[in-house]
């Protein structure tokens, strides 16, 4: 995997035209020119005391709303607009005097002012495998395919920053992995891990980390002994130096699975009941929890599949009040409260958004029908200035009229919380340089 | 007619080969690439300094003894008040007159004549062909700034200046005209930000007074003009000298010439723009000096200006040149050809690689399985001289090899179940094992595939096209491009293509053979047919028409509406003087046996990303298209050669090869084949929902069978045209699944597996240890490996749980995981 900042200056000395050194860009990727093929995970380990300090790291849990949410019965309500648009539900005021949202986040509305909505993104794709692509990697895709052409924003920090702990993965996704959550051009070590199940099932565990019932620890250990007797070939007979960095992995691996560093970042079982219940005994709800788990232990980026319920073209009111808003707004609360209780607030960044809106006319199976012209985008935390309400739509929230945000604009607002030069570029599989983000710019109001 | 003339002459004057100038205000000059003047032992390109106008320039080359001393020779004119040169010889005029330049070295010398014809300090600068190129040259409009889709601070140029006109008018017109200010030009905001003076986010890009400096302000002084509709483009790029061997750690001087539709000439190396494909091997600096490295091999040093570019091919041998490589005896040409490149780098082969080490290579390589225990005895105990030989004719015959090539057909041509196609992927999948099977000529193939038509049942190949439907004329005609052809054309779908000579045209041209594809309204996919009409409402950018059908690097063609275009372009592929067709398919098949092709990547072939031996990659073209596109005949030949069997173990001086197949470069399984070898090893099956229960993971016709062990070893989602997809990389979640997982462990320990019959028959240990692998790894244990391993299970407690441990630590060796 190559990278570059400047496209066609081969010598060091170079300024790309965002003004960065090629060789402060490897620095701020945490890489040396050793380690561009080793992955986050050992890189980190390499990179030892560049590290940065625990206070000042910074992690972010994306709650993705695959489907695509309904804007204007969350954060976005038009009670002026007829009624075929504005639906039944009505706003409530928050904590924030004059910021308002639907009545079914009556949670958030409390904690408001620990929270931010952008009412302005759009973009202009209304198909779920297009949208999400742009939504998650701030690049169109011209055609629809169900892999990503382009990396993920989970997969370029997993790359760009690394784990903030050698034993853990730099990019989860919980439960399972997202549909657009790949690393594309990046490679395969910049994939998302992600434990295979639910943690709100009892019987939750990560694929793989435990060791197996007829393998107990002294038998791993014996097979390893056995392992480093017989795994004889040279290191070197391939020529991209993959041996040699499997061979750190399995060193991993085996520190994975003996220590519980990794085990016990994931054993949401250890968490209090009490808390559980705050977070809301689902999948979402338990996601949260063990994401703040998780980032508290070291992983960088989180990405949780918040169900796929949010896609309501039938009974959009129905099914939004009775399980999608409720489990969003008390674990999303929940989150934010228990991040800040941690002192942590600053630290992770929570947002929350998916590929699209949806359409302002209510179908005539009382559904909301895909709509990317206008999308609500939470944020909560990261450093990022809280309480507003950032943008606004037309009368009957079609588009954005002010402020409008592209993807581009809501990914870079997450990169500037992670310091990741988001001008950055990769090359892809037709060795195009790719800037991380094709567009856009951090959301001057929250930063 | 003023303006007109200075304006020409801003283009025409520079430099020209011609004897007789079109226009009478040009004076002509001799220089270029030929003539050098030899004296004293010193070699000075050119032979005469021509410096026509006070733009013009001219970067000496000097070389001694075949070394080039550019930078270490002084540099003395007679008449400073004619021309100057600095200490790196570049020449610039000062006023028109005759006078002579004396280079020398170390005790030698040699005189140049150096004329100025022609010196007017007022003439104006011209845009298309002065400020352009600087602002490629300063980086200002290349994607990561200005040149990107949306622009930089409301600024926008051109992606590489691609677009004259449209620069023109965002420098002049654009931010109400602040950006130039022509009563003072410093004061422009242009110059103001390329300086410095004012924030930029770009930084300081250009020095106050400096020559670049002041080309940019007498253009704005001059008020900004426009260059004229017809001035003159740059027709080709020359980089002197174009290739040369290079010891490590030295430096060289390269020279670009650029020669214009009028063909005048004109030294740009200092607007040039170079970069290397190999930084290791050598780099090269804003000026033009190349200088290696600490590693040997070769690079190519790629020239661009104006969209044109040309290359410099150094070439770092590895030690000193060899007369003989004793030890290794051609099989054939490819051998002799691998072998003449060795000698030429100092690169001693590995020696050829053992038995056992070939069948289970060649094995993978064709059929992608492991050889069976059997099959590894049977191979062992032969020692017929041509067993190998006769191996691979038996691999070839088996329906192993189609199940596989389709496999890594089907990959690359998208053949998937989305959108309903999970019939016609099926079909698709049978369609490519049955071609392969029947070794139809590899033109056949492809014309199956780029002229399908009808539906799918009968043309099951249509799914190629199905898949691309959202994008359909953009995205077939970058997969032609890329998947036959060898060439990544789709950079030039929006601008000219930055390593290459295509542009638009190139690719508005490919794709105007499938303008009238058609396809109904039903099935999944629905049928496809040549339709007499255009069936697409995209449009040529350059011309605003729907694209018109014109062969890559040649004519344009026109078809009636009976014709179906595509067959046409299936026939241009097969002409045996096709520049492409051959090359890319065997450099494919190169890259699929060795982990890397003589061009890399397998499928981008381009003057600026040469092969790493040239000669060899012609000789297997010519020999595919001798032999009428048998594509048997092309993997034959090159699992015979000794090339191919040569051991992975690097020898001393072929440690740092990684391009010239000195030894073979060992890769990971691919997710399929590891999969089959797990199971082939453990004596057990995986089953696939949906499919037959004995097909194995490389029978599987598309990606829609659910494995956790395929999606975690990265199986390919084929949504690419691109080999690339299968990436490399490991993940922790592999490791994980190999060394730690139930499923391997219930692999492991089957009851009907491998362990449970070799503990149920009692085999004796040593016995034991030897099938193990010879199934894993098929090669028999070494006397260390018989001894650890027999010592660990005759040891422990529980025989058959030991047993099992030795299969888990096989199928965790590096060895098992790849290829090598």
């Amino acid at each position: 995997m190559l990278e570059l900042t400047a496209p066609f200056d081969s010598s060091s000395r170079h300024r790309t035209c965002d003004g960065i050194t090629r060789r402060t860009a490897l620095r701020i990727g945490g890489l040396g020119v050793g380690g561009l093929s080793l992955p986050s995970l050992l890189r980190q380990q390499a990179a030892g005391s560049e590290t940065p300090a625990r206070g000042e790291r910074k992690a972010v849990i994306l709650v993705w709303l695959a489907g695509g949410p309904s804007h204007l019965d969350m954060y976005d309500l038009k009670p002026d607009a007829p009624v075929e648009i504005r639906g039944e539900f009505r706003p409530i005021t928050t904590s924030v005097p004059g910021m308002h949202i639907g009545e079914h986040l009556p949670l958030q509305a409390q904690i408001a002012d620990r929270l931010s909505i952008v009412r302005s993104a759009f973009h202009t794709n209304a198909g779920h495998g297009m949208g999400a692509q742009w939504m998650q990697t701030g690049w169109q895709p011209t055609i629809e395919v169900n892999d990503n052409i382009y990396p993920s924003i989970g997969s370029v920090t997993a790359k760009m920053v690394g784990a903030g702990d050698p034993g853990l993965p730099a990019y989860v996704n919980l439960p399972n992995p997202l549909g657009m959550g790949k690393a594309a051009y990046l490679g395969a070590q910049y994939n998302p891990f992600s434990p295979g199940s639910s943690p709100n099932s009892d019987s939750f565990e990560v694929r793989n980390l435990r060791l197996p019932g007829q393998v107990p620890e002294d038998r791993l250990r014996r097979r390893h002994g056995l392992l480093s007797s017989l795994d004889n070939i040279r290191r070197d007979v391939d020529t991209e130096g993959e041996i040699a960095g499997i061979d750190r992995f399995y060193r991993d691996a085996v520190e994975m699975v003996t220590s519980d560093k990794a085990r016990k970042a994931f054993n949401i079982q250890a968490e209090d009941d009490n808390l559980r219940e705050e977070y809301g005994r689902n999948d979402l709800g338990q996601s949260c929890l063990l994401a703040r788990r998780l980032v508290e232990a070291g992983v960088t980026f989180v990405a949780i599949q918040a169900g796929g319920g949010w896609d309501t073209h039938g009974n959009n009111f129905t099914q939004l009040k009775d399980k999608l808003l409720p489990q969003y707004d008390r674990a999303v609360t929940a989150l934010v409260k228990d991040l800040s209780d941690r002192g942590l607030a600053d630290n992770v960044l929570v947002t929350s958004f998916g590929e699209f809106g949806r359409t302002p006319k209510i179908n005539s199976g009382a559904g909301r029908d895909h709509w990317p012209g206008a999308m609500s985008v939470l944020y909560a935390g990261g450093g990022l200035k809280m309480g507003q309400v950032v943008g606004a739509t037309n009368s009957t929230a079609e588009y954005p009229t002010k402020k409008a945000a592209s993807p581009g604009c809501v990914l870079s607002t997450i990169y500037h919380v992670l310091g990741i030069d988001y001008r950055h570029a990769f090359y892809d599989h037709a060795r195009r340089p790719l800037q991380i983000l094709a567009e856009g710019r951090p959301i001057e109001d929250l930063i | 007619m003023q303006n007109l003339c200075i304006c020409a002459l801003a283009v025409l004057s520079q430099h020209s080969f011609s004897a007789a100038g079109r226009l009478a205000v040009l004076c002509l000059l001799l220089t270029g690439t030929g003539g050098s003047t030899a004296l004293a032992g010193l070699d000075v390109v050119p032979s005469e300094v021509v410096l026509e106008d006070s733009f013009a320039r001219r970067q000496l080359l000097v070389e001694s003894d075949g070394r080039d001393v550019t930078r270490t020779a002084e540099y003395s004119i007679a008449d400073e008040t004619v021309a100057r040169v600095d200490e790196t010889g570049h020449v610039v005029p000062v006023a028109a007159g005759t006078t002579v330049l004396t280079v020398s070295h170390q005790g030698t010398s040699a005189t140049v004549p150096l004329r100025v014809s022609r010196f007017d300090g007022q003439r104006s600068v011209d845009f298309a062909t002065q400020i352009m190129p600087l602002l490629s040259r300063l980086g200002c409009n290349s994607g990561g700034c200005h040149g990107k889709a949306s622009g930089q601070n409301g600024f926008k140029l051109s992606l590489f200046g691609f677009d004259a006109a449209f620069d023109y008018d965002a420098i002049v017109s654009e931010a109400r005209g602040r950006r130039v200010f022509a009563a003072a030009p410093g004061q422009s905001l242009l110059l103001q930000k390329a300086t410095g003076a004012s924030p930029h986010g770009g930084g300081k890009r250009l020095e106050t007074g400096s020559e670049n400096y002041r080309i940019f302000s007498r253009w704005i002084a001059s008020g900004v003009p426009a260059s004229a509709p017809d001035v003159p483009r740059v027709a080709s790029l020359e980089v002197v000298p174009a290739e040369r061997i290079m010891k490590r750690g030295v430096s060289r001087q390269l020279a670009v010439l650029a020669k214009y539709t009028d063909g005048s000439i004109r030294d740009v190396t200092r607007e040039t723009q170079f970069s290397s494909n190999l930084d290791v091997v050598a780099t090269v600096a804003d000026d033009g000096l190349v200088t290696t490295g600490g590693s040997s091999g070769e690079a190519a040093i790629m020239a661009r200006y104006m969209g044109e570019v040309s290359v410099f091919r150094v070439l770092v041998p590895h030690g000193s040149p060899l007369d003989s490589l004793p030890g290794f005896e051609p099989a054939g040409e490819i051998d002799r050809l691998t072998a003449a490149r060795w000698m030429k780098l100092g690169l001693e082969p590995s020696p050829v690689c053992d038995d056992s080490t070939f069948i289970r290579r060649v094995t993978v390589d064709l059929c992608g399985r492991l050889p069976t225990t059997a099959e590894v005895e049977s191979f062992l105990a032969n020692s017929s001289p041509h067993r190998r030989e006769e191996l691979v004719d038996r691999l070839l015959d088996s329906p192993d090899y189609p199940a596989f090539f389709a496999l890594r057909w089907g990959t690359i041509l998208r053949n998937s179940r989305l959108a309903g196609a999970d019939q016609a992927a099926y079909a698709f999948h049978n369609w490519l094992k049955d071609m392969i099977a029947r070794n139809r000529p590899y033109d056949e193939f492809v014309r199956g595939i780029v002229a399908a038509a009808g539906e799918w049942q009968d043309a099951p190949a249509i799914n190629w096209y199905w898949q691309m439907r959202d994008d359909q004329l953009h995205q077939v005609t970058a997969d032609t491009a890329q998947v036959f052809l060898g060439i990544r054309l789709q950079c030039a779908r929006c601008h000219h293509h930055p390593y290459e000579r295509w542009g638009q045209a190139d690719y508005y041209g490919l794709a105007g053979f499938f303008t009238r594809l058609g396809r109904k309204s039903f099935g999944q996919p629905p049928p496809y047919f040549a339709s007499s009409r255009v069936t697409t409402g995209e449009k040529n950018p350059l011309t605003g028409k729907v694209p018109e059908p014109r062969f890559p690097d040649g004519e344009a063609v026109e078809f009636t509406p009976e014709d179906d275009p595509r067959h046409a372009l299936v026939d241009w592929m097969a002409e045996p003087e096709n520049p492409f067709f051959a090359k890319a398919l065997v450099n494919r098949m190169w890259g699929h046996f060795f982990a890397r092709g003589l061009v890399d990547e397998v499928d981008d072939l381009r003057e600026t990303n040469p092969p790493s031996n040239p000669e060899l990659l012609d000789w297997l073209a010519a020999d595919f298209v001798a032999h009428k596109f048998d594509v048997r005949h092309v993997i034959r030949s090159i699992v015979t050669s000794r090339t191919y069997q040569l051991s992975s173990v690097p020898a001393e001086t072929n440690q740092d090869d990684r391009q010239n197949f000195a030894r073979y470069y060992a890769r990971r399984l691919y997710a399929e084949v590891l999969l089959d070898g797990v199971d082939a090893a453990c004596g057990t099956e995986t089953k696939f929902s949906g499919i037959s229960s004995s097909a194995r993971a490389v029978d599987l016709p598309h990606e829609g069978f659910g494995s956790y062990f395929l999606d975690t070893f990265d199986r390919p989602r084929r949504v690419s045209g691109c080999e690339c997809e299968r990436s490399s990389g490991a993940t922790l979640a592999q490791v994980l699944l190999l060394s730690n997982s139930q499923d391997i462990e219930g692999k492991v320990s089957s009851e009907t597996g491998r362990i449970a019959s070799l503990f149920k028959a009692e085999t004796p240990t040593s016995a034991a240890v030897e099938q193990l692998y010879l199934a894993a790894l098929s090669r028999r244990p070494t006397e260390a490996e018989l001894q650890t391993a027999g010592k660990y299970i005759d040891e422990s407690e529980k025989r058959r749980l030991a047993l099992e441990d030795v299969l888990w630590s096989l199928l965790n060796t590096r060895e098992f995981m790849f290829n090598h």
